[in-house]
């Protein structure tokens, strides 16, 4: 590990179903509260009842972003705009410092927007296409979060977005990892956002992945996932760089790995994951047994929570009894393109108060489980190194690993 | 010193043609893919012309998944995987030392699979939602793309979909690179993918950007841009290994460069200033110096607005040097192919380079910059050194690939 | 006809407000929507629709992209509900 640029994390920005900073995040965590409530945000007659989701309500843009107009920029980009806002106003990305440096963006998304795209078709298919709304085309594309949060907030380094469904978030830090170390870049958001809507709920539904009654991460009774919503953002430096301009250091990215299950079953699913947290280990120059706690991407999902217990079981061996493990989605719901951002956000509260939270509801794991270390207590666990997992349901698998800023937590 | 990265395979599914041979002869024969659009109505719109890939049949190349449970533009990819592996010279799972988890695919694209939002709206506005099955979910992500050309070739390794819009071919193929040479993949399979839509159609002929009858790149009177749709996916490898198993080199692909215009959703930056910037960070990238360049294979979408800005931001990192460098846009030709576009040009990029022979800008009859050469309506030969392949999109997304000349 | 023209041009601000966040009490009677309001391409894309779409005008969009004022488009939209009025008798 020689002279390779170092990544560190020197803030972070999250709205979320739980809160809408890093602190509240981490304290409701902890607390054990679900961010879970009955969906108000779009109808649900149709689709049954007692239907939950890790909605973001109130929601109220001006708060972060004053009173420039939001008119063009939908859901998704309002909430990736104000987790950005916060991030950048945490690490002292002033608008000064942006007019003179670069700093760019690294976004994970599965649709950006369905519900745009979605809309901008229904209302040329009613009203004729001299009526369909330029401004929804222009959020219609997959990068359009991105681009809009470039233009509001002045963003001019790279801007990249990644989809790799559930894995996108993590994917997208990995993404802006390699950027850094490979000196195209000194200064990236990296992340995920996602919004929940009729559409998306509507398509997970009727895929059978959703959990009607227990989306519960690990627990036996689980019968899938919550949908929830949100953006959650840590800004990336480079070491030196950051250093230099007296940025605080609250973390390091210290490896990343990704790989892909392309026979879509179970075991593919579990030797991706083994393999991508193999190599992220590797680059962090980490043995299982230095990994002092796992946040995992388990939702409530039945085969993708089992593959997941069963790569972590064959990564670490005889220690994966012992791991502590975390499961925010639990309390989170699953964010898709979000939740990677969630994740590593919440353990950024973990690096630096030592306190690990439970995974809600967690009453009994099925028979076999191999990960002991998994319970629904909040816990105290010094972390100097943490595992983070994703595992999407259409195979991507990836890890990283995230260490507490040079001397401890 | 970085790990030097060939290309060793192409394949593509476009609006003139598919496969290496009957494209690259069609776009140097200037072939025109535009034609009434077919697979919606456009009455209601002003204009009426797309570039469709039209009779594509994914049976032949889509083996290992049942083509009726994939998106389009999923279909499109795999094709253009297939015919890129073949082309390459190599078969996945036959070679003892084939390993799969060294194998990785990124793709790019602008919308993904919007056929499959499409239906769901059919169904939604006719009030027949129970009708939306599983199969939303399944088809309609965008990385749905790069996992069924992953599932068809049992590539194992890394996985991702850059959907950076018009410039996602470049985004992926930059990635790619990235990812061999940090020696995380020994193979990558990258490229762009996009289907042919009502909803991008509308889009374009929203903004007011879609030419009535011609697409006429860098022309005084050109009016807009053709929507199209197509595939291509390039197959890129470690050099040494590429040599090692004697396979064909069209290029190296030396580096690229990225930026955001940071400035509005649709339009580019009023000096070219991100379009510069990509330009400047791939040439350095390379090592290589503008004069260097010896083509340029253009954004050229055929708007007022983009080829004008286009030659300001070339313009700036050319200077002088700008005059002697080929820059042609294919688009006058197969339209714009949204994220398969700059993975389109890519290909053209690495057989120029490999034969030394550039394709026309067609249509051209009133260049508007009268110093500039660009390759006006017939095909060129010259030695190519350097290519450049340039792309610009929406949200202010540029990059730049720069591919060399591999000496043996 | 006064009281046509001040409510159109009232309904138009009110739709240029919506589409770029001004407040409508401060766009003049005379405002430039380029040079003045500031307006880009695509926020003015979308208040033409918008405009069409409310008083129903059925107009193409070259129509839209000559307009550079709050009068201009007040009289084209009061040109254009006159063509479609029956004539009165």
């Amino acid at each position: 590990m020689s002279a390779r640029p170092t990544v560190v994390v020197t803030g972070a920005g999250v709205l979320s179903p739980l809160g809408d900073s890093p602190e509240a995040l981490h304290a409701a965590l902890a607390e054990g509260r679900s961010g879970l409530k009955p969906i108000e945000l779009f109808p649900v007659d149709g689709l049954g009842d007692g239907l939950k989701a890790g909605e973001i309500r109130p929601f109220e843009p001006r708060d972060y972003l004053g009173e420039r107009n939001l008119r063009p920029i939908d859901r998704t980009s309002r909430l990736l705009l104000s987790a950005a806002q916060r991030a950048l106003d945490e690490s002292g990305w002033t608008p000064e410092l942006r007019a003179g440096r670069e700093i760019g963006l690294v976004l994970g998304t599965t649709f950006c927007s369905v519900k745009t795209i979605s809309e901008f078709d229904r209302r040329n298919l009613q009203l004729g296409p001299s009526y369909a709304s330029p401004f929804d085309f222009a959020n219609s594309v997959i990068n359009a979060a991105a681009g809009q949060a470039a233009i509001w907030h002045g963003l001019r380094g790279l801007n990249s977005t990644i989809s790799a469904g559930e894995a996108s978030g993590l994917l997208a830090i990995s993404y802006a990892a390699q950027q850094i170390r490979s000196g195209r870049a000194s200064a990236l958001l990296a992340g995920g956002a996602e919004e929940i809507c009729y559409e998306s709920f509507l398509g997970h539904q009727r895929a059978g992945r959703l959990g009607a009654s227990a989306p519960v991460p690990f627990d036996a009774r689980r019968d899938g996932f919550a949908l929830a919503e949100g953006a959650g953002l840590l800004v990336l430096e480079e070491g030196g760089e950051a250093r230099a301009r007296g940025a605080q250091v609250l973390a390091e990215v210290l490896g990343h790995g990704s790989a892909f299950d392309p026979d879509g079953t179970p075991e593919g699913a579990a030797r991706a994951l083994a393999r991508a947290v193999r190599i992220a280990l590797e680059d962090a120059g980490t043995g299982p047994e230095e990994i002092d706690a796992l946040s995992a991407a388990a939702n409530g999902s039945v085969t993708g929570d089992r593959a997941e217990a069963a790569a972590i079981a064959e990564v670490f061996g005889g220690r994966a009894g012992e791991l502590p493990v975390t499961a925010v989605k639990s309390m989170l719901g699953e964010a898709l393109g979000a939740s990677g951002g969630f994740q590593a956000v919440a353990l950024l509260g973990t690096l630096n108060t030592g306190i690990l939270p439970g995974i809600l509801g967690l009453e009994r794991t099925e028979e076999g489980f191999p990960l002991t270390g998994a319970s629904a207590a909040t816990r105290q666990v010094a972390v100097r190194r943490a595992l983070l997992t994703a595992l999407g349901t259409d195979g991507h698998a990836c890890a990283v690993v995230l260490g507490a800023a040079a001397g401890g937590s | 010193m970085d790990i030097r990265i060939a290309v060793t395979g192409l394949g593509w599914v476009t609006p003139i043609g598919a496969g290496r041979e009957e494209v690259w002869e069609g776009l140097l024969a200037g072939r025109s893919g535009f034609a009434p659009v077919e697979s919606f109505d456009t009455r209601l719109f002003n204009s009426h012309l797309g570039a469709e890939v039209r009779g594509f049949h994914p049976e032949p190349f889509t083996r290992r998944q049942d083509p009726a449970t994939l998106g389009r533009a999923s279909l499109l990819a795999i094709a253009a995987a297939r015919m890129a592996l073949e082309d390459a010279g190599i078969e996945p799972g036959e070679d003892p030392s084939w390993k799969p988890e060294r194998a990785g695919v990124a793709m790019g694209t602008t919308s993904g699979e919007p056929l499959e939002v499409e239906k769901l709206d059919d169904l939604l506005l006719a009030g027949e939602s129970e009708k939306v099955g599983a199969e939303f979910i399944s088809n309609y992500p965008c990385h749905q793309i790069a996992t069924h050309v992953a599932r068809e070739f049992g590539f194992a390794g890394v996985n991702v979909m850059i959907p950076a819009a018009c410039a996602a071919g470049n985004y992926a193929l930059g990635h790619a690179l990235d990812t061999l040479r940090s020696g995380r993949a020994d193979l990558m399979l990258a490229g762009g993918a996009d289907a042919f839509s009502r909803i991008t159609y509308t889009g374009f002929s929203r903004l007011g950007a879609i030419a009535p009858e011609r697409c006429q790149p860098f022309d005084r009177n050109r009016k807009g841009m053709i929507p199209g749709e197509g595939a291509a996916v390039l197959v890129l490898e470690p050099l040494e290994r590429a040599r090692a198993r004697g396979a064909r080199i069209y290029a190296e692909l030396a580096g690229y460069g990225l930026s955001c215009d940071a400035h509005h959703m649709t339009a580019a930056h009023p000096e070219g200033d991100g379009a510069a910037r990509a330009m400047e960070r791939a040439l350095a990238d390379a090592g290589a110096r503008p004069e260097e360049v010896s083509y340029i294979s253009a954004h050229g979408t055929g708007t007022p607005t983009n080829d004008r800005l286009e030659v300001l931001a070339v313009r700036r990192v050319f200077g002088e040097a700008l005059p002697r460098i080929p820059m042609s846009s294919i688009k006058s030709m197969i339209g714009h192919t949204m994220g398969a576009a700059s993975a389109i040009e890519a290909a053209v990029c690495a057989l120029a380079v490999a034969g030394d022979l550039v394709p026309p800008t067609m249509n051209l009859e009133e260049p508007e910059e009268a110093d500039l050469d660009f390759v006006p309506n017939t095909p060129r030969e010259l030695p190519v050194r350097i290519a450049m392949n340039n792309a610009y999109a929406f949200g202010g997304n540029n990059a730049s690939v720069i591919f060399r000349k591999v000496e043996n | 006809m006064s009281q046509d023209t001040a409510e159109i041009r009232d309904r138009i601000k009110q739709i240029i407000a919506n589409v770029s966040g001004l407040d409508p009490k401060r766009i003049g009677d005379e405002a430039r929507l380029r040079d003045e309001l500031k307006l880009d391409s695509l926020s003015l894309l979308e208040i033409g629709v918008d405009v069409d779409l409310a008083y129903k005008l059925e107009l193409p969009d070259e129509r839209y992209k000559e307009i550079d004022s709050i009068p201009d488009m007040v009289s084209l939209v009061q040109g254009r509900l006159s063509e479609m009025r029956p004539q009165a008798v």
